[in-house]
């Protein structure tokens, strides 16, 4: 099986692989580059569970073929922390206690990432439509939506 | 993965010309990669390799004298938020893109993926009908334009051949004041799931009246369809609230609807009839000449 060889930039590490035709974005930075954060979980589309940044878009993952991202620059939750500081996100997002297991967070965070880079002062609705990629099946969305809301405000030196 | 997904090659051509050649020798056995959200979800299997068409500078809304053009490999979300598509008779393709699945699907998938996957009930072919749009294809003979009513064939069937590759869609200029409305169905409204009646309308109008009408749905019958019968109900008149409900039912008559897991054929002919009014009131509405 012919290898595809591929130049990405993950969390600004410049990364030269090899990989196989059909193989997906999530399955190399899961497998390949040890990155667990993002998740599989339908394999659809529909839980946003594997949702990282390509070029600051978020993007399923798990429906990317490494080859296609080829040159482009790639963004996990592991990138977020800066140091031992976490990013606001992830801080508010353990105050607010919007984390209960867990295995939807990375990819919330990284939607919520993709919306935050853009848009500094996001209204409720546009957190709750930035996120609707994104199910959780026990916390909820009331507490992802204010620590989305709080990061902002944080974010922008208020408080 | 599914197992049995599993291409050996992965082409990335830089020419037209290298992207056909590859159709033509490969032909059932390739497929192309556009967005990747239908096709990575589908899995097909015996595909022994992917064309992808990310490098062919497909991803393009170039607007001009006879209209707009649209580069097959342009995501749904730069057409959500393209100026060029910010005013009528666009408004429906715009509105029908922000209703296309969430934000993270809008980032990936394209308007030629949404066009060839050929849904029933796809979203943006119904806005292209009532904007009389055309396709340009290549093949190994050269370019063909098709329009957009004569694409689609039963389910999932559709008028390109394996060795063609969809280039762009081409919506011609209005000719008069245009008001247009896209309508969609689901269990919730802002989530992915795919509709279960769809609709997209465009009146033109001429002082007072409507001159020409155009209704599209989707999810009612094998290929998206045109409401030839709702149509003709609203040629030369000035749309009121009876002349637009006579239509909305002609149109629920027209459709041929299936029981399925998102809705009956009973509830699906009533819903089309709502959903036709709903985007009657609004082009007419913005159009204008709503209400009298």
């Amino acid at each position: 099986m012919a290898r595809v060889n591929i130049k990405i930039k993950v969390n600004g590490k410049l990364q030269e692989l090899g990989v196989e035709a059909h193989e997906t974005l999530l399955d190399t930075l899961r497998e390949r580059l040890g990155l667990l954060g993002a998740k599989y979980g339908c394999g659809d589309g529909e839980c946003g569970a594997c949702t990282v940044l390509v070029e600051g878009n978020a993007t399923l993952s798990c429906l990317t073929l490494a080859a296609h991202v080829d040159g482009k620059d790639i963004e996990t939750i592991e990138g977020l922390e800066q140091g031992s500081q976490l990013h606001p996100l992830q801080e508010s997002f353990v105050e607010q206690g919007a984390i209960q297991c867990g295995y939807c967070t990375p990819g919330m965070i990284m939607s919520a990432k993709a919306l935050l880079d853009k848009d500094a002062d996001p209204s409720e609705e546009k957190v709750r439509r930035a996120i609707s990629n994104n199910l959780c099946r026990c916390t909820g969305y009331e507490k992802p939506v204010k620590a989305i809301l709080e990061a902002a405000r944080r974010m922008r030196g208020e408080k | 993965m599914k197992p049995f997904f599993k291409p050996k090659a992965y082409f990335r051509p830089g020419s037209l010309g290298k992207a056909v050649e590859l159709l033509s020798n490969f032909g059932d056995r390739a497929k192309v990669l556009a967005g990747g959200t239908d096709l990575l979800v589908q899995k097909p299997s015996g595909v022994e390799c992917l064309i992808d068409i990310a490098d062919l500078g497909l991803e393009y809304i170039k607007e001009h004298e006879n209209g707009v053009e649209i580069g097959a490999a342009t995501t749904v979300r730069s057409i959500g938020v393209s100026g060029s598509l910010s005013s009528e008779p666009y408004l429906v393709l715009r509105d029908a893109a922000c209703a296309l699945g969430t934000p993270t699907i809008r980032n990936m998938a394209t308007i030629g993926g949404n066009i060839c996957n050929a849904s029933p009930a796809a979203d943006l072919p119904l806005a292209l009908m009532v904007l009389g749009a055309s396709l340009t294809i290549m093949g190994p003979a050269g370019k063909r334009e098709v329009n957009i009513g004569e694409f689609f064939e039963n389910i999932g069937g559709k008028n390109i051949q394996a060795d063609e590759l969809l280039l762009s869609i081409n919506i011609p200029a209005s000719r008069g004041r245009c008001g247009t409305s896209f309508q969609k169905l689901r269990h919730h409204q802002t989530s992915i799931d795919i509709a279960i009646v769809n609709v997209a309308a465009r009146m033109t109008c001429e002082k007072q009246a409507c001159v020409k009408a155009s209704i599209a749905l989707g999810a009612v019958a094998p290929t998206p369809i045109y409401a030839r019968k709702a149509e003709a109900l609203l040629g030369k008149k000035r749309p009121n609230a009876a002349i637009i409900q006579e239509a909305a039912n002609a149109a629920s008559e027209e459709v041929n609807p299936i029981d399925d897991v998102r809705g009956s054929k009973w509830y699906r002919k009533k819903m089309a009839a709502v959903l036709v009014r709903r985007a009657l009131e609004e082009s007419s509405r913005r159009c204008g000449i709503w209400p009298e």
